[in-house]
Protein backbone atom coordinates (compact mmCIF):
# COMPACT_ATOMS: atom_id res chain seq x y z
CA UNK A 1 0.00 0.00 0.00
CA UNK A 2 1.47 3.20 -1.11
CA UNK A 3 1.25 6.09 1.57
CA UNK A 4 -0.97 8.91 1.11
CA UNK A 5 1.53 11.13 0.46
CA UNK A 6 2.83 9.66 -2.42
CA UNK A 7 -0.82 8.95 -3.58
CA UNK A 8 -1.16 12.39 -3.77
CA UNK A 9 1.71 13.12 -5.98
CA UNK A 10 0.19 10.44 -8.34
CA UNK A 11 -3.03 11.96 -8.23
CA UNK A 12 -1.48 15.69 -9.04
CA UNK A 13 0.35 14.05 -11.59
CA UNK A 14 -2.88 12.51 -12.86
CA UNK A 15 -4.11 16.08 -12.67
CA UNK A 16 -1.81 18.18 -14.58
CA UNK A 17 -1.73 15.38 -17.25
CA UNK A 18 -5.16 15.74 -17.95
CA UNK A 19 -5.43 18.90 -17.52
CA UNK A 20 -3.44 19.35 -20.36
CA UNK A 21 -4.20 16.62 -22.45
CA UNK A 22 -7.99 18.02 -22.39
CA UNK A 23 -6.57 21.52 -23.42
CA UNK A 24 -4.14 20.41 -26.01
CA UNK A 25 -6.99 17.69 -27.78
CA UNK A 26 -9.61 20.41 -28.10
CA UNK A 27 -7.14 23.19 -28.67
CA UNK A 28 -6.52 20.90 -31.86
CA UNK A 29 -9.90 20.48 -32.50
CA UNK A 30 -10.31 24.19 -32.71
CA UNK A 31 -7.31 24.78 -35.15
CA UNK A 32 -9.34 21.63 -36.99
CA UNK A 33 -12.74 23.51 -36.96
CA UNK A 34 -11.53 26.77 -38.19
CA UNK A 35 -9.81 24.79 -41.45
CA UNK A 36 -12.78 23.05 -42.22
CA UNK A 37 -14.61 26.48 -41.46
CA UNK A 38 -12.48 28.44 -44.23
CA UNK A 39 -13.24 25.74 -46.57
CA UNK A 40 -17.20 25.13 -46.12
CA UNK A 41 -18.38 28.41 -43.84
CA UNK A 42 -21.69 29.50 -45.81
CA UNK A 43 -20.34 32.26 -48.60
CA UNK A 44 -20.96 35.88 -46.66
CA UNK A 45 -22.54 36.44 -49.73
CA UNK A 46 -25.83 34.77 -48.81
CA UNK A 47 -26.05 37.16 -45.88
CA UNK A 48 -25.41 40.15 -47.92
CA UNK A 49 -28.43 39.00 -50.23
CA UNK A 50 -30.32 38.57 -47.11
CA UNK A 51 -30.04 41.95 -44.92
CA UNK A 52 -31.52 44.29 -48.06
CA UNK A 53 -34.58 41.64 -48.10
CA UNK A 54 -34.81 41.15 -43.93
CA UNK A 55 -35.69 44.81 -42.95
CA UNK A 56 -38.12 45.00 -45.82
CA UNK A 57 -39.85 42.06 -44.11
CA UNK A 58 -39.24 42.42 -40.61
CA UNK A 59 -39.76 46.31 -40.11
CA UNK A 60 -43.22 46.52 -41.04
CA UNK A 61 -44.33 43.42 -39.56
CA UNK A 62 -43.60 44.49 -35.74
CA UNK A 63 -42.77 48.19 -35.21
CA UNK A 64 -40.02 48.31 -31.95
CA UNK A 65 -42.58 50.10 -30.08
CA UNK A 66 -45.13 47.52 -30.68
CA UNK A 67 -43.08 44.99 -30.02
CA UNK A 68 -42.13 46.83 -26.32
CA UNK A 69 -45.84 47.11 -26.08
CA UNK A 70 -46.59 43.09 -26.43
CA UNK A 71 -43.34 42.46 -24.60
CA UNK A 72 -44.53 44.41 -21.62
CA UNK A 73 -47.90 43.03 -21.76
CA UNK A 74 -46.86 39.60 -22.19
CA UNK A 75 -45.10 40.09 -18.76
CA UNK A 76 -47.64 41.52 -17.13
CA UNK A 77 -49.68 38.96 -18.25
CA UNK A 78 -47.07 36.67 -16.86
CA UNK A 79 -46.75 38.00 -13.41
CA UNK A 80 -50.65 37.94 -13.01
CA UNK A 81 -50.64 34.46 -13.55
CA UNK B 1 -49.78 -24.75 11.50
CA UNK B 2 -46.75 -25.94 9.83
CA UNK B 3 -47.93 -24.37 6.56
CA UNK B 4 -48.85 -21.01 8.37
CA UNK B 5 -45.09 -21.29 10.18
CA UNK B 6 -43.50 -22.10 6.67
CA UNK B 7 -45.62 -19.23 5.39
CA UNK B 8 -44.57 -16.76 7.87
CA UNK B 9 -40.88 -17.47 7.42
CA UNK B 10 -41.02 -16.45 4.08
CA UNK B 11 -43.15 -13.48 4.31
CA UNK B 12 -41.32 -10.23 3.56
CA UNK B 13 -42.34 -9.21 7.96
CA UNK B 14 -40.46 -11.82 8.84
CA UNK B 15 -36.87 -11.28 6.51
CA UNK B 16 -36.56 -7.88 6.53
CA UNK B 17 -33.19 -6.51 7.88
CA UNK B 18 -33.03 -2.47 9.24
CA UNK B 19 -30.15 -2.24 6.26
CA UNK B 20 -33.04 -2.92 3.44
CA UNK B 21 -35.73 -0.86 4.99
CA UNK B 22 -33.45 2.12 5.13
CA UNK B 23 -32.35 1.74 1.37
CA UNK B 24 -36.49 1.04 0.76
CA UNK B 25 -36.64 4.20 2.01
CA UNK B 26 -34.16 5.59 0.43
CA UNK B 27 -35.75 4.38 -2.84
CA UNK B 28 -38.91 6.35 -1.97
CA UNK B 29 -36.92 9.22 -1.68
CA UNK B 30 -35.59 8.69 -4.97
CA UNK B 31 -39.21 8.84 -6.22
CA UNK B 32 -40.43 11.32 -4.18
CA UNK B 33 -37.81 13.62 -5.93
CA UNK B 34 -38.91 12.21 -9.14
CA UNK B 35 -42.51 12.80 -9.11
CA UNK B 36 -42.90 15.65 -6.17
CA UNK B 37 -39.81 17.61 -7.21
CA UNK B 38 -39.42 16.76 -11.14
CA UNK B 39 -35.48 16.08 -10.56
CA UNK B 40 -34.42 14.19 -13.36
CA UNK B 41 -37.29 11.90 -13.71
CA UNK B 42 -36.71 10.00 -16.16
CA UNK B 43 -33.37 8.19 -14.53
CA UNK B 44 -34.25 8.88 -10.58
CA UNK B 45 -37.82 6.88 -10.77
CA UNK B 46 -36.29 3.39 -12.28
CA UNK B 47 -33.62 4.05 -10.14
CA UNK B 48 -35.56 5.04 -7.09
CA UNK B 49 -37.78 1.80 -8.02
CA UNK B 50 -34.52 -0.33 -8.90
CA UNK B 51 -33.43 0.24 -5.16
CA UNK B 52 -36.80 -0.85 -3.60
CA UNK B 53 -36.91 -4.07 -5.75
CA UNK B 54 -33.32 -4.83 -4.78
CA UNK B 55 -34.00 -4.51 -1.69
CA UNK B 56 -36.68 -7.00 -1.08
CA UNK B 57 -36.00 -9.99 1.03
CA UNK B 58 -36.16 -13.74 -0.89
CA UNK B 59 -37.28 -11.81 -3.85
CA UNK B 60 -34.26 -12.69 -5.69
CA UNK B 61 -33.64 -9.84 -8.60
CA UNK B 62 -30.42 -9.33 -7.57
CA UNK B 63 -29.10 -12.66 -7.39
CA UNK B 64 -27.91 -14.92 -10.17
CA UNK B 65 -30.74 -15.62 -12.10
CA UNK B 66 -32.84 -12.39 -11.50
CA UNK B 67 -34.28 -9.70 -13.66
CA UNK B 68 -31.65 -7.06 -12.17
CA UNK B 69 -29.16 -9.29 -11.66
CA UNK B 70 -28.79 -9.66 -16.09
CA UNK B 71 -29.88 -6.24 -16.41
CA UNK B 72 -27.27 -5.11 -14.90
CA UNK B 73 -24.38 -7.79 -16.28
CA UNK B 74 -25.75 -6.97 -19.66
CA UNK B 75 -26.10 -3.83 -19.27
CA UNK B 76 -23.52 -1.57 -16.99
CA UNK B 77 -20.39 -4.04 -16.38
CA UNK B 78 -20.20 -4.23 -19.83
CA UNK B 79 -21.10 -0.61 -20.53
CA UNK B 80 -23.17 -1.30 -23.37
CA UNK B 81 -26.17 0.63 -21.48
CA UNK B 82 -24.19 4.38 -21.10
CA UNK B 83 -22.67 3.71 -24.39
CA UNK B 84 -26.27 3.32 -26.44
CA UNK B 85 -27.22 6.18 -24.25
CA UNK B 86 -24.00 8.25 -25.12
CA UNK B 87 -25.79 8.00 -29.46
CA UNK B 88 -28.87 8.81 -28.42
CA UNK B 89 -27.61 12.17 -26.96
CA UNK B 90 -25.30 12.59 -29.96
CA UNK B 91 -28.21 12.09 -32.15
CA UNK B 92 -29.85 14.91 -29.85
CA UNK B 93 -27.25 17.61 -29.93
CA UNK B 94 -26.70 20.65 -32.41
CA UNK B 95 -23.16 21.28 -32.51
CA UNK B 96 -24.18 24.33 -34.79
CA UNK B 97 -23.59 26.71 -31.63
CA UNK B 98 -19.55 25.23 -30.94
CA UNK B 99 -18.98 25.15 -34.49
CA UNK B 100 -20.26 28.86 -35.18
CA UNK B 101 -17.93 30.14 -32.25
CA UNK B 102 -14.85 27.15 -31.60
CA UNK B 103 -13.36 28.99 -29.22
CA UNK B 104 -16.19 27.76 -26.45
CA UNK B 105 -14.01 24.84 -26.64
CA UNK B 106 -11.76 26.30 -24.25
CA UNK B 107 -14.80 26.93 -21.67
CA UNK B 108 -15.65 23.20 -21.62
CA UNK B 109 -11.96 22.13 -21.07
CA UNK B 110 -11.80 24.58 -18.56
CA UNK B 111 -14.62 22.93 -16.66
CA UNK B 112 -13.38 19.83 -16.45
CA UNK B 113 -10.68 20.96 -13.60
CA UNK B 114 -13.54 19.85 -11.27
CA UNK B 115 -13.02 16.45 -12.11
CA UNK B 116 -9.47 16.21 -11.73
CA UNK B 117 -9.32 18.95 -8.58
CA UNK B 118 -11.94 16.26 -7.24
CA UNK B 119 -9.61 13.17 -7.92
CA UNK B 120 -7.00 15.13 -5.52
CA UNK B 121 -9.21 15.68 -3.26
CA UNK B 122 -10.77 11.98 -2.84
CA UNK B 123 -7.28 11.06 -2.40
CA UNK B 124 -7.10 13.51 0.36
CA UNK B 125 -9.71 11.97 2.21
CA UNK B 126 -8.17 9.50 2.71
CA UNK B 127 -6.44 11.26 5.58
CA UNK B 128 -9.88 10.72 7.38
CA UNK B 129 -10.18 7.24 9.06
CA UNK B 130 -12.24 4.95 7.80
CA UNK B 131 -11.69 6.18 3.79
CA UNK B 132 -9.73 4.30 1.82
CA UNK B 133 -10.09 5.07 -2.10
CA UNK B 134 -7.86 3.59 -4.52
CA UNK B 135 -6.51 5.76 -7.62
CA UNK B 136 -9.51 4.11 -9.59
CA UNK B 137 -12.14 4.89 -6.98
CA UNK B 138 -11.11 8.27 -6.53
CA UNK B 139 -10.88 8.63 -10.48
CA UNK B 140 -14.76 7.26 -10.91
CA UNK B 141 -15.86 9.65 -7.87
CA UNK B 142 -13.82 12.74 -9.73
CA UNK B 143 -16.10 12.10 -12.73
CA UNK B 144 -19.15 13.21 -11.02
CA UNK B 145 -18.13 16.77 -11.76
CA UNK B 146 -18.29 15.79 -15.46
CA UNK B 147 -21.53 16.59 -14.72
CA UNK B 148 -22.73 13.45 -17.38
CA UNK B 149 -24.63 10.79 -16.19
CA UNK B 150 -23.61 8.02 -18.85
CA UNK B 151 -19.75 9.23 -18.61
CA UNK B 152 -19.62 8.60 -14.79
CA UNK B 153 -21.72 5.34 -14.78
CA UNK B 154 -19.40 4.29 -17.87
CA UNK B 155 -16.20 4.80 -15.98
CA UNK B 156 -17.25 3.77 -12.84
CA UNK B 157 -18.20 0.49 -14.38
CA UNK B 158 -14.79 -0.11 -15.63
CA UNK B 159 -12.75 1.33 -12.40
CA UNK B 160 -15.15 1.06 -9.57
CA UNK B 161 -17.85 -1.08 -10.14
CA UNK B 162 -18.52 -1.23 -6.12
CA UNK B 163 -19.02 2.49 -6.14
CA UNK B 164 -21.68 2.59 -8.87
CA UNK B 165 -24.90 3.36 -7.59
CA UNK B 166 -23.51 5.66 -5.26
CA UNK B 167 -21.87 7.43 -8.10
CA UNK B 168 -24.51 7.14 -9.90
CA UNK B 169 -27.08 8.62 -7.55
CA UNK B 170 -24.99 11.65 -7.07
CA UNK B 171 -24.15 12.46 -10.22
CA UNK B 172 -27.94 12.27 -11.79
CA UNK B 173 -29.42 14.18 -8.04
CA UNK B 174 -26.54 17.16 -8.86
CA UNK B 175 -27.04 16.88 -12.00
CA UNK B 176 -31.03 18.17 -11.16
CA UNK B 177 -29.68 20.38 -8.69
CA UNK B 178 -27.46 22.46 -11.29
CA UNK B 179 -30.15 25.47 -11.22
CA UNK B 180 -29.29 25.31 -7.05
CA UNK B 181 -25.49 25.05 -7.45
CA UNK B 182 -24.35 26.89 -9.91
CA UNK B 183 -26.25 30.73 -9.94
CA UNK B 184 -24.34 31.44 -6.36
CA UNK B 185 -21.02 30.55 -7.71
CA UNK B 186 -21.88 32.42 -11.20
CA UNK B 187 -22.82 35.78 -9.38
CA UNK B 188 -19.74 35.20 -6.78
CA UNK B 189 -17.18 35.26 -9.66
CA UNK B 190 -18.98 38.07 -12.11
CA UNK B 191 -19.27 41.33 -12.02
CA UNK B 192 -22.89 43.29 -12.56
CA UNK B 193 -20.92 44.64 -15.89
CA UNK B 194 -19.91 41.27 -16.82
CA UNK B 195 -23.02 39.70 -16.47
CA UNK B 196 -24.76 42.28 -19.26
CA UNK B 197 -22.15 41.47 -21.43
CA UNK B 198 -24.68 41.10 -24.67
CA UNK B 199 -22.78 39.05 -27.56
CA UNK B 200 -22.97 39.26 -31.42
CA UNK B 201 -25.47 36.98 -33.02
CA UNK B 202 -23.27 33.39 -34.26
CA UNK B 203 -22.72 33.15 -37.92
CA UNK B 204 -24.50 30.76 -40.08
CA UNK B 205 -23.33 27.16 -40.22
CA UNK B 206 -23.58 24.98 -42.97
CA UNK B 207 -24.91 21.37 -43.82
CA UNK B 208 -20.92 20.31 -44.48
CA UNK B 209 -19.47 21.37 -41.59
CA UNK B 210 -22.12 19.80 -39.28
CA UNK B 211 -21.31 16.54 -41.04
CA UNK B 212 -17.46 17.13 -40.96
CA UNK B 213 -17.55 17.49 -37.30
CA UNK B 214 -18.23 14.15 -36.03
CA UNK B 215 -15.96 12.48 -38.25
CA UNK B 216 -13.40 15.20 -37.34
CA UNK B 217 -13.76 14.37 -33.29
CA UNK B 218 -13.73 11.14 -34.16
CA UNK B 219 -10.28 10.98 -35.92
CA UNK B 220 -8.36 13.10 -33.16
CA UNK B 221 -9.65 10.91 -30.94
CA UNK B 222 -8.55 7.72 -33.06
CA UNK B 223 -5.41 9.60 -33.11
CA UNK B 224 -4.39 10.79 -29.60
CA UNK B 225 -6.88 8.81 -27.17
CA UNK B 226 -7.88 5.79 -28.47
CA UNK B 227 -9.56 4.88 -24.64
CA UNK B 228 -12.45 7.64 -25.38
CA UNK B 229 -13.05 5.88 -28.41
CA UNK B 230 -16.10 3.80 -27.08
CA UNK B 231 -18.15 7.00 -25.67
CA UNK B 232 -16.70 9.10 -28.37
CA UNK B 233 -17.26 7.01 -31.12
CA UNK B 234 -21.02 6.17 -30.40
CA UNK B 235 -21.33 9.94 -29.86
CA UNK B 236 -19.58 10.95 -32.93
CA UNK B 237 -22.03 8.05 -35.12
CA UNK B 238 -25.20 9.15 -33.11
CA UNK B 239 -24.57 12.98 -34.34
CA UNK B 240 -23.58 11.73 -37.88
CA UNK B 241 -26.72 10.11 -38.26
CA UNK B 242 -28.45 13.30 -36.81
CA UNK B 243 -26.52 15.78 -39.46
CA UNK B 244 -26.06 13.69 -41.96
CA UNK B 245 -29.93 13.99 -43.11
CA UNK B 246 -29.85 9.86 -45.15
CA UNK B 247 -30.86 8.09 -42.36
CA UNK B 248 -33.67 9.53 -39.86
CA UNK B 249 -35.43 6.62 -39.44
CA UNK B 250 -32.11 5.41 -37.21
CA UNK B 251 -31.55 9.06 -35.66
CA UNK B 252 -35.35 9.30 -34.66
CA UNK B 253 -34.79 5.57 -33.25
CA UNK B 254 -31.63 6.20 -31.64
CA UNK B 255 -32.74 9.80 -30.16
CA UNK B 256 -36.75 8.64 -28.82
CA UNK B 257 -37.40 5.13 -28.86
CA UNK B 258 -33.96 3.24 -27.93
CA UNK B 259 -32.76 5.60 -25.25
CA UNK B 260 -36.06 5.40 -23.84
CA UNK B 261 -35.81 1.66 -23.45
CA UNK B 262 -32.20 1.83 -22.71
CA UNK B 263 -32.86 4.68 -19.55
CA UNK B 264 -35.42 2.04 -18.23
CA UNK B 265 -32.98 -0.51 -17.88
CA UNK B 266 -30.16 1.84 -17.42
CA UNK B 267 -32.07 3.18 -14.00
CA UNK B 268 -33.06 -0.09 -13.01
CA UNK B 269 -29.84 -1.62 -13.18
CA UNK B 270 -28.51 1.32 -11.18
CA UNK B 271 -30.85 1.07 -8.73
CA UNK B 272 -30.01 -2.60 -7.91
CA UNK B 273 -26.66 -1.42 -6.75
CA UNK B 274 -28.26 0.66 -4.08
CA UNK B 275 -28.06 -2.43 -1.98
CA UNK B 276 -27.97 -2.22 1.58
CA UNK B 277 -24.24 -3.45 2.06
CA UNK B 278 -22.78 -1.58 -0.62
CA UNK B 279 -24.54 1.49 0.29
CA UNK B 280 -24.92 1.87 2.97
CA UNK B 281 -21.23 2.63 4.19
CA UNK B 282 -19.29 5.99 4.83
CA UNK B 283 -18.14 6.49 1.70
CA UNK B 284 -21.09 6.85 0.31
CA UNK B 285 -21.24 9.87 1.92
CA UNK B 286 -17.41 10.76 0.94
CA UNK B 287 -18.73 10.38 -2.43
CA UNK B 288 -21.96 12.84 -2.48
CA UNK B 289 -19.67 15.38 -0.98
CA UNK B 290 -16.63 15.20 -3.08
CA UNK B 291 -19.63 15.32 -5.94
CA UNK B 292 -20.50 18.66 -5.04
CA UNK B 293 -17.26 19.87 -4.49
CA UNK B 294 -16.18 18.43 -8.20
CA UNK B 295 -19.76 20.29 -9.49
CA UNK B 296 -18.84 23.36 -7.83
CA UNK B 297 -15.06 23.73 -8.78
CA UNK B 298 -16.02 22.70 -12.49
CA UNK B 299 -18.70 25.16 -12.82
CA UNK B 300 -15.89 28.36 -11.09
CA UNK B 301 -13.03 27.09 -13.20
CA UNK B 302 -15.40 27.40 -16.07
CA UNK B 303 -16.48 31.06 -15.59
CA UNK B 304 -12.92 32.03 -14.12
CA UNK B 305 -11.78 31.03 -18.11
CA UNK B 306 -14.79 32.29 -19.68
CA UNK B 307 -13.81 36.12 -17.42
CA UNK B 308 -10.07 35.80 -18.84
CA UNK B 309 -11.50 35.22 -22.39
CA UNK B 310 -13.61 38.27 -22.21
CA UNK B 311 -10.59 40.00 -21.17
CA UNK B 312 -8.98 38.93 -23.54
CA UNK B 313 -11.44 39.75 -26.51
CA UNK B 314 -12.13 43.27 -25.11
CA UNK B 315 -15.25 42.29 -23.18
CA UNK B 316 -17.01 40.58 -26.24
CA UNK B 317 -17.81 37.03 -24.05
CA UNK B 318 -20.26 37.11 -21.09
CA UNK B 319 -18.28 35.70 -18.35
CA UNK B 320 -21.45 33.35 -17.26
CA UNK B 321 -21.03 31.17 -20.47
CA UNK B 322 -18.12 29.64 -18.71
CA UNK B 323 -20.79 27.57 -16.00
CA UNK B 324 -22.38 26.01 -19.18
CA UNK B 325 -18.90 24.53 -19.62
CA UNK B 326 -19.56 21.64 -17.08
CA UNK B 327 -22.07 19.12 -19.31
CA UNK B 328 -25.72 18.62 -17.86
CA UNK B 329 -26.69 19.64 -21.04
CA UNK B 330 -28.69 21.61 -21.65
CA UNK B 331 -29.87 22.35 -18.24
CA UNK B 332 -26.43 24.12 -17.22
CA UNK B 333 -27.21 26.18 -20.86
CA UNK B 334 -30.50 27.18 -18.76
CA UNK B 335 -29.34 28.35 -15.70
CA UNK B 336 -26.42 30.74 -17.82
CA UNK B 337 -29.82 32.35 -19.70
CA UNK B 338 -31.54 32.86 -16.69
CA UNK B 339 -28.59 34.64 -14.74
CA UNK B 340 -27.69 36.45 -17.73
CA UNK B 341 -31.57 37.51 -17.83
CA UNK B 342 -31.32 38.99 -14.13
CA UNK B 343 -28.78 41.13 -15.34
CA UNK B 344 -30.16 42.33 -18.62
CA UNK B 345 -33.22 41.19 -19.22
CA UNK B 346 -32.71 41.56 -22.94
CA UNK B 347 -29.88 39.71 -22.87
CA UNK B 348 -30.70 35.96 -24.17
CA UNK B 349 -27.31 33.70 -24.04
CA UNK B 350 -29.32 30.41 -24.21
CA UNK B 351 -28.10 29.91 -28.08
CA UNK B 352 -24.86 30.74 -27.13
CA UNK B 353 -24.72 28.88 -23.69
CA UNK B 354 -25.41 25.51 -26.05
CA UNK B 355 -21.43 26.07 -27.50
CA UNK B 356 -19.81 25.37 -24.04
CA UNK B 357 -22.57 22.76 -23.04
CA UNK B 358 -22.19 20.43 -25.71
CA UNK B 359 -18.51 21.44 -25.62
CA UNK B 360 -18.60 19.83 -21.91
CA UNK B 361 -20.05 16.73 -23.03
CA UNK B 362 -16.85 16.35 -24.93
CA UNK B 363 -14.56 17.41 -22.44
CA UNK B 364 -15.93 14.87 -20.08
CA UNK B 365 -15.65 12.63 -22.64
CA UNK B 366 -12.08 13.17 -23.26
CA UNK B 367 -11.46 13.63 -19.41
CA UNK B 368 -12.72 10.15 -19.27
CA UNK B 369 -10.27 8.89 -21.79
CA UNK B 370 -7.38 10.70 -19.85
CA UNK B 371 -8.38 8.76 -16.67
CA UNK B 372 -8.93 5.28 -18.58
CA UNK B 373 -5.69 5.30 -20.24
CA UNK B 374 -4.02 6.31 -17.18
CA UNK B 375 -5.88 4.05 -14.64
CA UNK B 376 -7.58 1.58 -16.67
Amino acid sequence: METISEQLTDALGIMILGMSLVFVFLGILILAMKLVAKKYAPVPQEKAADKPRQPAVSKPAVSPLMAAVIASAIHQHRQKA
Amino acid sequence: MEGLIAFWSESGIANFTPGQVLMMGIGCLLLFLAIGKGFEPLLLLPIGFGAILANIPNAGFTDEGGLLYFAYHVGIETGIFPLLIFMGVGALTDFGALIANPKMLLLGAAAQFGIFATLLGAIGLNLVPGFEFSMQDAAAIAIIGGADGPTAIFLASKLAPDLLGAIAVAAYSYMALVPLIQPPIMRLLTTESERKIKMEQLREVSKMEKIIFPLMVLGLTILFLPAATPLVGMFCLGNLMRESGVVDRLSNTAQNELINIVTIFLGLAVGSKLSADQFLQIETLGILVLGAVAFGIGTATGVLMAKLMSKLSGGKINPLLGAAGVSAVPMAARVVNKVGLEANNQNFLLMHAMGPNVAGVLGSAVAAGVLLAVLG
